[in-house]
């Protein structure tokens, strides 16, 4: 196990060192210069030309990359163009906004997804099992922003139950945490019941039943935990996702989350914000990931890693 | 307890909420030309002058100011002014102000100040500035630039500045609000009338009308024109529109052969229905077009409106041997309202005298690659003159050294009459500016379509609400019921 996780980490490293030089490239490789978008759009050249010397853009590019790499190892992410200030610092105060959202959408995923999904495969072809059906296709077929400014206009602005947008408290996680939550819960509420009916099929199960083993214990012991396993390789990309920033559901909702930040990033061609993320994100990503297999052989004692 | 006594006995309550469309990105005066920035901003730092929005500059920091001579400025300072820390306002402050803006290249605004020659005080009160060459939009610029106390560093001071202005900075979240609570001591009498103002950011036009319709903020700006009759029948809210100082200016590629021709551009000027722009797609939220700038700068001048005459059209371009023009419309997308549409409606009846429109929606960063790169026929643009004179613009666009890598314009009588515009007499550049005009307005290196009007949505709590020409939500003015 240790051998393994140690070639993990390392693969990991490669990883994340082959998406910041990918990163870096591209950004300078498509078309759009910075200091023209943050120039008013009639600045004369000059201004142009001086402010890219003075964010360092004029140097070869594979300088840029190792003066970039020797400041990340230092932990500096360089300044945002944009902000004028440190981009950690930067991507750093939009983290919380993205993590609450993140976190609660996920919950909310877990939860509602496997009931739908358990319900739907126990009472398999009753009334339980097409409403779980409808949802589900709902839930992935309706877009995020149409479903957005949906809840907004219904629960904010004609009931006036709860905000319409911004980020100031619980009430405020509401909508945005329903939106985003709405495609990964019918997800995984559609895998649950696959993945569950396929193993209620299975001997082991009927095995259970015949040794006098309560539904409750079958259901929820046995059967759900053997198709945990599939889900949870869901659950880990979506989380993964949803870490990133959710940028359709924070425009609508003005959530100053990471989403928004790195879109106007990229648009403004902010290139340390967007390294910063996206490294960062990719972080995330390997690290979720990683979890996730470990969480494997917790789940099945068979899976083992040599 | 003594602050809040005073405040009540003038009648000062309340707090106001805005929900600005453009996000912010800096608490400092002098790094961005952002028109949200600088209206939260004004109400921080006080400038020299201010521009009222029947387009006179008033007196703000500065009690009065005149030219002594085409390059020479001299400022008289208001007496009595202090900064939040309550530190005095003088000449010094002018004098550091200016020089940061001129002297530090990092800063957005700092090309605009190099013909400064220097900024000498004289006495606590009164400020001379001399410029390299006559500099007669300084006061509109310094509309804008809000005056720092001598001592601001750099990045600590704008963590949490300190201005003269009618509010004191409280936070900043970024990407999501900033808090301001009332100057007791401000200067003007009756001003702040209220406790605090936030402002927040929501950059998505259907998010900032649905909190205004839930009532949870009083003033939204930038309404498109689709959304004025939902927002017009929300109970409790009211729509404001005025004239914007924002002409549409869609430039040619003058170096491309095809457009070079003036007979050609004449034609694509000829062939567009204005009218059905303003009405049919604006809803009537536009003005027409009568000038390259709009009424209310200095120099405008009323030229009469472009015709729609799509038979001359034809016959202009039969003449110029361009019976199968194509052109290439370059757009940045999502920029202006309802702009792909009037693009297409502009393919449509340029198409109606046989000229084929590209249309090319590009993202904004490459769209402007491709016009300095001179990929294009036609540029899909607007110009918000920032500040109250039209020289920026007339220098950007018209001088061969600033047209260069835009519109590749060049024209020695235009560049000429552009020097001669920028001394302060004010005669003078009426005068210079009218001539421009005349000479744009006939040979058409751009097409304008329209003037753009500035709508907003307010909570009728509100009281004294400005709808503003230059896009500013400025509340220092405003009550709360």
């Amino acid at each position: 196990m240790r051998s393994y996780l140690l070639r993990r980490l390392g693969q990991a490293a490669l990883t994340l060192a082959g998406v910041s030089l990918l990163v870096f490239v591209i950004l300078r490789v498509i078309p759009g210069d910075p200091a023209k978008m943050l120039l008013p759009e009639g600045a004369p050249q000059s201004a142009v030309d001086a402010l890219n010397r003075a964010l360092g853009l004029r140097e070869p590019i594979w300088v840029q990359y190792v003066i970039f790499l020797r400041s990340v190892i230092r932990g500096d992410f360089g300044e945002s163009f944009q902000y004028r200030a440190p981009a950690l610092r930067v991507v750093a105060e939009r983290a919380p906004a993205t993590i609450q959202l993140a976190l609660v959408a996920m919950l909310l995923t877990v939860l509602v997804g496997v009931s739908i999904g358990v319900l739907a495969a126990v009472r398999r072809g009753t009334g339980y099992d097409y409403a779980g059906t409808v949802l589900a296709v709902l839930g992935q077929s309706l877009p995020n922003f149409w479903l957005g400014i949906m809840l907004v206009l219904l629960f904010g602005v004609t009931l006036r139950w709860l905000p319409t947008s911004g980020f100031q408290g619980w009430s405020y996680l509401v909508l945005p945490s329903v939106t985003l939550a709405a495609f990964p819960t019918a997800l995984v509420a559609r895998l649950t019941r696959s993945s569950l009916l396929e193993i209620l099929g299975q001997e082991y199960i009927r095995t259970g039943r015949a040794k006098g083993l309560g539904e409750r214990a079958v259901i929820w012991r046995h059967a759900l935990r053997n198709a945990m396993i599939p889900l949870l390789t869901v659950l880990g990309l979506q989380i993964g996702t949803l870490l990133g920033g959710a940028v359709i559901t924070e425009s609508i909702f003005a959530w100053p989350g990471m989403g928004k930040l790195v879109v106007d990033a990229i648009f403004f061609r902010d290139f340390p914000v967007v390294q910063t993320v996206l490294i960062i994100s990719a972080t995330i990503f390997v690290v979720i990931n990683l979890l996730i297999d470990v969480l494997y052989t917790m789940l099945d004692p068979r899976i083992r890693y040599g | 307890m003594v602050r809040l006594g005073v405040a009540r006995a003038q009648g000062r309550r309340g707090e106001i909420i805005a929900g600005l469309s453009e996000r912010m990105l800096t608490l400092d005066p002098a790094n961005h030309y952002s028109i949200s920035a600088t209206s939260v901003l004004r109400h921080v730092y006080d400038p020299l002058l201010d521009v009222t929005n029947d387009d006179k500059f008033a007196p703000a920091l500065a009690e009065s100011w005149r030219a002594l001579n085409n390059t020479t400025w001299r400022f008289t300072l208001r007496k009595g002014v202090s900064f939040h820390d309550g530190s005095p306002f003088t000449a010094d402050s002018v004098v550091f102000t200016l020089k940061r803006v001129r002297d530090n290249g990092k800063l957005i605004k700092s090309f605009v100040y190099q013909d400064i020659e220097d900024v000498q005080k004289d006495g606590d009160h009164a400020v001379t500035v001399t410029t390299k060459r006559p500099f007669g939009s300084l006061p509109a610029h310094l509309t804008m630039l809000g005056m720092l106390p001598p001592s601001a560093g750099e990045e600590a001071f704008f963590q949490k500045p300190v201005g003269t202005g009618p509010f004191r900075f409280v936070s900043w979240t970024h990407g999501d609000r900033v808090e301001l609570a009332a100057n007791a001591r401000y200067w003007k009498p009756g001003v702040p009338r209220v406790e605090k103002v936030t402002v927040r950011f929501i950059p998505e036009l259907s998010t900032r009308a649905a909190a205004l319709r839930a009532g949870e903020i009083h003033v939204i700006d930038r309404v498109w024109p689709d959304m004025v009759q939902t927002l017009k029948a929300t109970p409790g809210v009211k729509v404001l529109d005025t004239p914007a100082l924002e002409a549409q200016r869609w430039h040619f590629q003058l170096a491309r052969e095809t457009v070079k021709d003036p007979r050609v551009r004449k034609a694509v000027s000829l062939a567009i229905n204005r009218d059905v722009i303003i009405k049919d797609l604006l809803l009537g939220y536009a003005r027409p077009v009568v000038s390259p700038i709009p009424p209310g700068l200095i120099g405008h001048t009323n030229l009469g409106q472009k015709p729609y005459d799509p038979e001359k059209a034809r016959q202009l371009l039969k003449e110029a041997g361009q019976s199968k023009l194509t052109l290439d419309f370059v757009l940045m997308k999502d920029l202006y309202p309802k702009q792909l549409e009037i693009a297409q409606a502009v393919a449509a009846m340029l198409g109606e005298v046989g000229v084929k429109v590209n249309i090319r929606n590009l993202e904004i960063a490459t769209a402007r690659e491709q016009r300095t790169a001179g990929n294009y026929d036609l540029f899909y643009s607007g110009w918000a003159h920032m500040p109250h004179d039209p020289d920026w613009y007339f220098g950007q666009w018209f001088t061969k050294a600033g047209a260069e890598k835009l519109t590749r314009f060049s024209d020695p009588r235009v560049e000429q009459l552009i020097a001669e515009g920028r001394v302060p007499d004010p005669k003078v550049r009426q005068q210079k500016y009218a001539e421009i005009e005349r000479i744009l307005w006939d040979e058409e290196p751009e097409i304008w379509p329209y003037y753009s009007v500035a709508i907003y949505a307010i909570s009728d709590k509100l009281s004294n609400f400005e709808a503003r020409r230059d896009y500013y939500v400025l509340l220092h003015e405003v009550g709360i019921a």
